[in-house]
């Protein structure tokens, strides 16, 4: 395959490669926090390497660490669950999501899905043979999802909704109000709702995140996703879960039984201590993102570069239509020419050629050298017209 | 109102019998539960040290979706030290554990194959496999004088059938039959013959004394075979689930996007860990081979004296033996827990990991 005509998910790769060649590389792309693990977690890991290696877990995970999970969920999102039925603990949140389109979907059921969105939900929604249904949003809204146009997709074969708030990667929060309107439309056409909650605590100004189970009539039809690689910086960890009514919680136990046996003791006993333990971290961590974010979009405003307001998450997707050039190449031009690698939106959607997803994850020295390079960079597209 | 819509869903996943007939052997859960699949034992504080000093370094973030470079290599390198084949480091894919391995070889390779030859007595966790995702399925029948595992013949009975991809135990997961050199042989000639595939499940191979033939080792058809099993068995890990697919090159591609769609990576400290296990692993498995082989002689005594039959089987990790509902339930009562062969596709077959306190266990059935 040559390199101009890779696509998705395999352009990623060979910008990833590529970039893995540059030794003053900055990669403003990766969904990937630059902060390890706080101290506590790490130390209750390794407590659990002496104490409690060869504990037994079944598929769902720890009892412990299911009530952790309970009680977060309750905490953050107002929703109830029962530990012991209600609640499976995953190999992160992209297991989490694989596990929610084969509980829900069967070949041939269509799923509502704003657009744009995270490449991989395709793909796990094209395993499961389900058909992507999209809802089309605009950077002229920050990207909202309008509830009329979800009502207008629904077909007879329409089977569920996706609800990822806030988005990724286009950084919408879906309102209280649009939310609310989305679970009737959910209701009125007996639809199932798929939740992906994974960036609930990075909600940015005046928005607000909710989540369609803690809304009455949501949670007999929602399963929600979440884990602890954004909030606690734990993405090499895999940890994450899936809350709902136990009936169906019940079949996702069976296919994460079937699909990977059960999640790694030693992450699920760090999980428990990034639960239950002190969360000042996680605030530490949201407050520099904020800041972060600030810098960013200041950044590409000084660029002339528009964008829809990231009201959440930790990214900015931004519009690089101007220059007239296909996201890919304007990706591959500002990781070549000045080794700063953003992920193309064409890697998300194909008709978001015109993006770039920048995240905000880095140590802000190295986000500020980043964008000065993108400056750089942007300014020779601009002017070879 | 009750949801029609999660009826028809959850109506959908129980006429799926690949997924529910058969349960899955959990981990151990006390002092007498004998059932587990992996070795339980004890960790090394090297291994300790040495996943701390990664965490404590940082390595907290996701890593490469097929692994971490050093580990493909020492698991390439213990793979071909072990069994004679020839996999580089971008042959192999680090799994979150053997379930992970089974759901992916099985379900990425299968979709080039119209359907796939499964042994009739066989691992649940191949069963749940294949259940997620419809795929047709010829079994082929097993010799119980054999260890419950197919005969060559009837392994090329399938392949002659038109059956092009076929899955694998040797050992067998419940009784540790392995396959002789010359029938591993004879299965890869035939599948060379007919451009035929296999899944080659070789994770018990390191508990059989002086070896055990692999098929990926013969001249036949390593661009064939995909070897899968658990990484660094016997070292404490089992609960960590890490695990391993070893590939041919062109099958890599599909199952590593797979992967990154399934989860991402598998567990940084899980894999720091088993890189350092590949280099105890020799000395530690060379102990532990001499402990199994007399706790297993040692039961086969017990069970013999207990006039029950024990099923002739190579790995010494585990014993099989024939037993009625009577003894089981006795055992049960006894507070004993064991893999029950009717998950396998074996009723009367029960299965015991060796280990000291199995002996116990069978007194218990007098």
């Amino acid at each position: 395959m040559s390199k101009k005509k890779a696509q998705g998910t395999n352009l990623l790769y060979q910008l990833i490669g590529e970039a893995r060649g540059y030794d003053d590389v900055i990669i403003m792309g990766r969904g990937d926090p630059d902060f390890d693990t706080p101290a506590h977690i790490v130390a209750a890991a390794k407590n659990a390497m002496i104490n409690h290696h060869a504990d037994s877990t079944p598929p769902e995970g720890l009892l412990a660490l299911r009530e952790a999970i309970a009680a977060r969920v309750k905490r953050v999102n107002n929703i109830d669950v029962d530990p012991v039925t209600e609640v499976v603990v995953t190999n992160g949140g992209q297991e989490a999501l694989f596990l929610m389109a084969l509980a829900v979907l069967a070949p041939g059921d269509e799923l509502i899905v704003p657009e744009p969105n995270y490449n991989t939900y395709a793909d796990s929604l094209a395993f499961a043979g389900g058909v992507k249904v999209e809802v089309q949003t605009y950077a002229e809204d920050d990207f909202r999802a309008d509830p009329a146009d979800v009502r207008a997709a629904i077909s007879d074969k329409t089977r569920a909704l996706l609800l990822v708030s806030p988005n990724n990667p286009a950084a919408s929060v879906i309102s209280p109000a649009d939310m609310r309107e989305m679970l009737d439309i959910a209701i009125a056409n007996d639809l199932m709702i798929l939740a992906d909650d994974i960036y609930d605590l990075f909600v940015y100004d005046e928005f607000e995140h909710v989540s369609p189970a803690s809304m009455p009539g949501g949670k007999e039809r929602a399963l929600t996703l979440n884990a602890l690689s954004k909030a606690y910086s734990m993405t090499g960890w895999r940890l994450g879960w899936i809350v709902g009514p136990a009936d169906l919680m019940a079949r996702v136990r069976e296919l994460k039984a079937a699909i990977s046996g059960g999640t790694s003791v030693i992450s699920q006993h760090a999980g428990i201590a990034a639960l239950t333990g002190p969360q000042d971290a996680v605030e530490m961590m949201a407050e520099a993102y904020r800041w972060r974010r600030r810098l960013v979009l200041d950044a590409l405003d000084a660029m002339g570069i528009k964008y829809g307001l990231p009201q959440g998450g930790q990214f900015v997707f931004a519009d690089i239509g101007f220059t007239g050039m296909d996201s890919g190449e304007v990706a591959q031009r500002i990781l070549s020419e000045q080794h700063v690698l953003a992920y193309p939106g064409s890697a998300f959607s194909k008709d978001r050629k015109d993006y770039l997803r920048m995240t905000f994850l880095q140590p802000e020295d190295q986000l500020i050298e980043g964008l000065e390079r993108m400056k750089v960079a942007m300014a020779n597209i601009v002017a070879e017209g | 109102m009750a949801s029609k819509t999660k009826a028809e869903i959850l109506a959908g996943h129980e006429a799926n019998t690949a997924l529910n007939a058969r349960s899955l052997a959990p981990a151990p859960r006390h002092a007498k539960d004998l059932g587990a699949d992996g070795m339980f034992s004890p960790l090394d504080e090297r291994i300790i040290a040495a996943a701390s000093e990664a965490l404590e370094a940082g390595q907290t973030h996701y890593v490469d979706v097929p692994g971490i470079a050093p580990l493909r290599s020492e698991i390439a390198d213990s793979l071909n030290r072990e069994t004679g084949a020839r996999y580089e480091p971008g042959n192999i894919i680090i799994t979150a554990g053997l379930q992970e391995s089974r759901f992916l070889s099985i379900q990425k390779i299968g979709e080039d194959f119209e359907n796939i030859g499964v042994p009739a007595v066989i691992h649940p966790g191949v069963w749940k496999a294949l259940g997620v995702r419809a795929r047709e399925v010829v079994s082929l029948p097993v010799d119980a004088e054999r260890g419950y595992l197919p005969a060559v013949q009837a392994i090329a009975d399938a392949v002659a059938g038109g059956c092009r991809l076929l899955y694998l135990e040797s050992p067998s997961r419940l009784t540790g039959a392995a396959y002789t050199s010359e029938e591993v042989a004879a299965i890869a000639q035939g599948l060379s013959n007919a451009g035929a595939a296999a899944i080659w499940d070789g994770g018990c191979g390191p508990w059989v004394e002086g070896g055990c033939g692999s098929l990926a080792a013969t001249e036949e058809s390593p661009e064939h075979i995909t070897t899968i099993g658990e990484a660094v068995p016997g070292m404490g890990l089992a609960s960590w689930f890490i695990g391993y697919i070893a590939a041919p090159e062109d099958q890599i591609p599909a199952m590593q996007s797979q992967k990154q769609i399934m989860a991402i990576c598998t567990s940084t400290a899980a894999q720091f860990a088993a890189l350092e296990a590949t280099k105890l692993f020799e000395e530690a498995r060379g102990l532990r081979l001499g402990q199994l082989a007399q706790f297993k002689s040692d039961l086969t005594k017990t069970a013999a004296s207990q006039n029950i039959a024990v099923i002739a089987g190579d790995a010494l990790n585990i014993i099989a033996l024939r037993a009625s509902e009577a003894a089981s339930a006795r055992l049960r009562e006894a507070g004993y827990e064991f893999a029950d062969g009717a998950s396998f596709g074996a009723p009367g077959v029960i299965r015991l990991n060796v280990n000291a306190v199995a002996s116990a266990a069978l007194q218990a059935l007098s």
